[in-house]
């Protein structure tokens, strides 16, 4: 795994606007750089450094990050309002929170834009995943379309009622899977806030014991 | 970002190859022993003068080392996160050894038992040391739980590693001793 982090130089090529607290950003992506999908990179300005998970596969032209904005935030503002051709530096890859294939079914739950690096794996060839993605509304189920079509079962958990148009389990992803998953062996896969990491990761020593578990928080 | 998940509120933990152990598990023994042996090191480094760059780079990488090493702990065999973990190889038992030999070459020959102390840093050396053995004890004890087949070539370079480290810290001790100017104090000679 490529974990040795090199200093990159990079431009911002592109954003777009994911919801009201979280956005999308292309950065041109440097020839030497080589990654893993579920490593993350860190973004440097002005003295501030953020870790983000890459969204993007290592085949991609550029490196798309899912950054979630936060309020008063020194790098997420900077990025929200640079213009597009600024100049960044960022250091990577770093990380080993990768999909290891085994014989137990793979679970990857994610909270807001913790989605980001299950998007990468399952871009890169993951397969046989259920994916829960927590949010309070359906305009935070970000990369819905790639989810659909990639994992065998994607559950989004609102914690704010949908529309009755759409298939979403009503309440947070601990609950869902309390009352819906099935109990037995499974590889956990973990990533976004650090209450979700706790309680699902308890949930998992009553339930679902002799799991494993992979985890990275966001926030 | 703050450093507590309460994950491990109720005894058990996280290893690096996902599975959730108690907390008195002897994986998590020997990862405990090898995190108290690289914090004494720590000390040892802290005591050093700055005038001696040389033995203190020497001790962060033997640092470096024992983070491997606690990967290593901190991963089952027939995981895939193994694949991960770089093994201490040759080269680094043998760095370890030419120390030894180098520092040996400027010590009188030893001809009874020192008594652990002296200069500040040779205490800390000394201390350093006997955290050595208890962290060797524990992982022999760990990998003779293990069947035979998982007691893998990465397993046993880092048992000589540890072996050869408390030699090398009570070799350090000396040679503290030594160049700061401190009379051994010998038991019985």
């Amino acid at each position: 795994m490529n974990t040795r982090a090199g200093i990159y130089s990079t431009t911002l090529l592109h954003r777009r606007r994911l919801s009201k607290r979280a956005i999308e950003i292309k950065l041109e992506k440097p020839r030497s750089f080589k990654f893993e999908s579920g490593q993350r990179i860190c973004l440097v300005h002005k003295a501030v450094e953020r870790d983000y998970s890459i969204v993007s596969v290592s085949e991609d032209p550029d490196i798309c990050l899912c950054i979630r904005l936060v309020r008063g935030g020194a790098l997420s503002s900077e990025l929200n309002t640079a213009p597009i051709g600024s100049r960044f530096s960022f250091t990577g890859p770093s990380g080993y929170f990768t999909f290891k294939p085994s014989l137990r079914p793979a679970v990857f739950v994610a909270t807001g834009t913790g989605v980001a690096p299950f998007c990468s794996m399952l871009r890169s060839g993951a397969t046989g995943i259920t994916l829960l993605h927590g949010t309070k509304s359906p305009s935070e189920l970000y990369y819905k379309s790639i989810f659909q079509s990639a994992a065998i079962l994607y559950v989004p958990c609102l914690s704010e009622p949908g529309p009755s148009s759409e298939a979403y389990f009503q309440g947070r992803v601990t609950g869902y899977l309390q009352t819906h998953l099935a109990a037995g062996l499974y590889d956990f896969y973990l990533c976004g806030r650090r209450e979700m990491i706790r309680d699902v990761t308890l949930l998992v020593d009553e339930k679902f014991s002799g799991s494993y578990i992979y985890s990275e928080i966001f926030y | 970002m703050t450093i507590y998940t309460g994950t491990g509120d109720r005894g058990k933990t996280s290893l690096f190859s996902g599975q959730r152990v108690s907390k008195a598990n002897a994986r998590i023994e020997a990862l405990g022993n090898l995190d108290e042996l690289n914090s004494t090191i720590g000390g040892l480094i802290a005591a050093l003068s700055p005038k001696c760059p040389d033995l203190i780079n020497e001790m962060l990488e033997i640092q470096s080392d024992l983070f491997s090493i606690s990967a290593l702990m901190a991963t089952t065999p027939d995981s895939p996160s193994m694949d991960t973990i770089e093994s201490i190889t040759q080269v680094q038992i043998e760095t370890l050894e030419n120390a030894i030999d180098r520092m040996e070459n400027e010590l009188p020959e030893l001809k009874c038992f020192v008594l652990p102390g002296g200069h500040i840093t040779a205490a800390w050396s000394h201390l350093a040391r006997t955290v050595c053995r208890r962290s060797e004890r524990q992982l022999v004890r760990f990998l003779d739980t293990l069947f035979s087949e998982q007691v893998s070539e990465r397993y046993q370079k880092a048992l000589i590693y540890i072996n050869r480290l408390s030699d090398y810290l009570f070799v350090v001790a000396r040679y503290c001793n030594r160049i700061l100017g401190v009379p051994e104090q010998y038991w019985k000679c």
